[in-house]
């Protein structure tokens, strides 16, 4: 075992070290800092890929159900529109904010924001309908200061300024995006139901028929990766890879 | 599974003898509307648009406009390019068989095998067809030995039962392969999906075949019984024992000639000729064997394997089978060759 002894320190160091704690609690009391942030006047800077309410563009949306598919917490809820097109609502009782749905979104209509202050009266009010998700949410803001953290080094810094942040993301922050193609396994199983090439959004996938025998595409440029033929195939013989 | 991916691919376009009709009029025109149809459904798994039942008959609602016309259901319809098949078929033992574990219609071999090929890791599940409380069947996906607990998996049912639209799904599921059973027009689907697609020759390892004579549709079957006084809630057992139908409910038993109820068998087993299942790996009924037996006509490797593996364990008892009393059902549906129009 290791036996933990005090210091040998020489008189001097000591009375240096005792000279700096006095000092330290002289300007605590005449300038106290604190970490806490005063909410709600106060706010913090929350970084642009901050995990926050969802916003949705139904313009965006190529109705492949992904984001309902890989929501871990089945918050997501897929309801059909006058358009006869399904789109997301989020119940916010059950959302864990992982943004698995964003991650997924191939078509970008699913945004973040840095809000994380929605309050609800009931549960009910929890489960967000499409429309609600198009235009950010009202809430009221009494925030005056900006409160950022930053850390140097060890030392923790609180920077306070009188501004007021802007709470929405317009350019998603470039993160590494693992580009998928869709890819068939086994073409000898494929029945030519043509189901894939008319799912495909992107026009990606082709058929031509010669000498009596069909020839299926899938041209790997134009693919945008979304997913939507592989969920579609009846036989289940087309695969995302990684391109 | 092949892992390799491509993204370029050959589909087979089967051909059209109705040129400018969609695929499933084709099927309707050659198949249904002859009542050659046999109603095993194998079009019905791999339709990827809803060919269906309705009114006892193969159809698809809307086929005009919702019919992909992609041909698969005419490529994989045993009775397209219907090739008749009779006689007992080549096979590497005849035996009979009673399991020591379960038991069934017989000698309830059939469980015996889909479990021990189950049991052996050949495969992860085994498709049965169960029943409701009115007898009208209901397929099964069994995972577990234990499930077998159910009593209704086993027996035989009179009535046709949706195995190989269930086999679509269960070979998407699957790990190591599916176990099924099912009557010689069922057994001659999962071959032509087998020839066809090679998802189903991956996936699909025992294939267990039921001597069959005729069968009947559910609405018919089940009107005709209740006309003759079977009470379905008491109704335990059915059977055709000597050409009699025999209903046997826990304060009874109801009987009649099958003969009878010729009217009622279904359309499509007019032009069956296969009593003994000839595509399957192994074939069971109970003519040919004592009573309480289940006979067990081994045809391939596979089926050898298993029948080996239950031998191995001690989980049946078995006796000798004799080939001889299948002579006239064999004969019997060999004639029905000539009820098939060219
Ligand atoms: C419609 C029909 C007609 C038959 N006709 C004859 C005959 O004329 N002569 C003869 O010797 N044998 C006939 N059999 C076979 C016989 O009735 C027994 O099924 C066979 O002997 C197997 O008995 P077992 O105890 O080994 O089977 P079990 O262990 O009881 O298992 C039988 C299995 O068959 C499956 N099954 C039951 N009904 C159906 C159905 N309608 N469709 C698909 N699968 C089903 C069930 O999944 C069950 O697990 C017929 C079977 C059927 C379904």
């Amino acid at each position: 075992m290791k036996k933990v002894t005090v210091q040998d320190q020489s008189t001097v160091e000591k009375v240096k070290c005792h000279a700096a704690a006095i000092g330290v609690a002289m300007k605590e009391s005449i300038y106290p800092l604190t970490a806490t942030v005063q909410y709600p006047r106060q706010r913090k800077k929350m970084p642009d890929n901050f995990r926050g309410y969802l916003l949705f563009d139904p313009e965006k949306c190529i109705n492949c159900w992904e984001c309902a598919f890989i929501c871990p917490a089945n918050a997501i809820r897929m309801k059909e529109a006058p358009n006869k097109k399904y789109y997301p609502t989020v119940d916010y009782g059950k959302c864990i904010f992982c943004h698995f749905c964003i991650d997924s979104c191939s078509g970008g209509a699913l945004r973040t924001t840095k809000i994380h202050d929605v309050a609800y009266k009931d549960m009910d009010d929890m489960v967000t309908l499409t429309e609600e998700m198009i235009e950010p949410p009202e809430i009221i803001r009494e925030d005056k200061t900006l409160v950022e953290y930053q850390i140097d080094k060890k030392d923790l810094q609180i920077k306070k300024t009188r501004e007021v942040d802007y709470l929405f993301v317009d350019e998603v922050p470039p993160s590494v995006e693992i580009l998928m193609v869709s890819m068939c396994i086994d073409g000898a199983s494929c029945i030519g139901c043509h189901v894939c090439e008319q799912v495909c959004e992107s026009g990606a996938i082709s058929s031509a028929i010669a000498n009596g025998v069909m020839r299926m595409k899938i041209d790997t440029d134009t693919c945008t990766g979304c997913g939507l033929c592989v969920k579609e195939c009846s036989m289940q013989i087309l695969k995302l890879v990684r391109k | 599974m092949a892992t390799e991916t491509e993204s370029e691919w050959d589909v087979k376009v089967p051909d059209k003898p109705l040129k400018d009709k969609v695929y499933f009029e084709n099927l309707k025109s050659v198949v249904i509307d002859t009542e050659m149809c046999s109603r095993c459904l194998t079009c019905a798994a791999v339709c990827p648009g809803g060919i269906t039942v309705v009114n006892n008959k193969v159809d698809f609602p809307d086929y005009e406009t919702k019919c992909f016309d992609c041909g698969a259901c005419v490529r994989v319809c045993p009775r397209f390019a219907y090739e008749p098949k009779s006689g007992l078929g080549d096979h590497i033992e005849f035996t009979a068989g009673r399991s020591k574990r379960f038991s069934g219609q017989d000698g309830a071999m059939v469980t015996e095998l889909l479990v021990s090929a189950m049991e052996m890791g050949m495969t992860d599940r085994a498709l049965f067809a169960g029943r409701d409380e009115k007898w009208a069947t209901e397929m099964f996906h069994a995972r577990d030995p234990e499930q077998l607990a159910i009593t209704t998996l086993g027996g035989t049912k009179y009535t046709f039962a949706d195995v190989l639209p269930a086999l679509k799904e269960a070979v998407k599921f699957t790990k190591s392969g599916v176990g099924i059973v099912g009557t010689p027009c069922i057994v001659s689907g999962v071959r032509k999906l087998q020839q066809e697609y090679p998802i189903f020759r991956e996936k699909v390892k025992l294939v267990v075949g039921l001597f069959c004579t005729e069968n009947f549709h559910y609405d018919d079957i089940s009107s005709y019984l209740k006309a003759k006084g079977v009470d379905f809630s008491k109704l335990v057992k059915t059977d055709i024992i000597k050409g009699k139908f025999v209903s046997t409910m826990t304060d009874g038993k109801v009987k009649f000639k099958v003969a009878e109820a010729e009217a009622i068998v279904a359309s499509g087993c007019n032009v069956c000729t296969d009593f003994t299942a000839l595509e399957s790996d192994a074939s069971c009924g109970s003519v040919g064997s004592a009573n309480g037996f289940s006979t067990v006509v081994v045809r391939t490797e596979a089926a050898k394997k298993v029948m080996a593996f239950i031998r191995e364990k001690g989980y049946a008892d078995f006796d000798e089978g004799d080939p001889a009393q299948l002579g006239f059902l064999i004969g019997h549906k060999q004639k029905r060759a000539e009820n098939i129009k060219k």
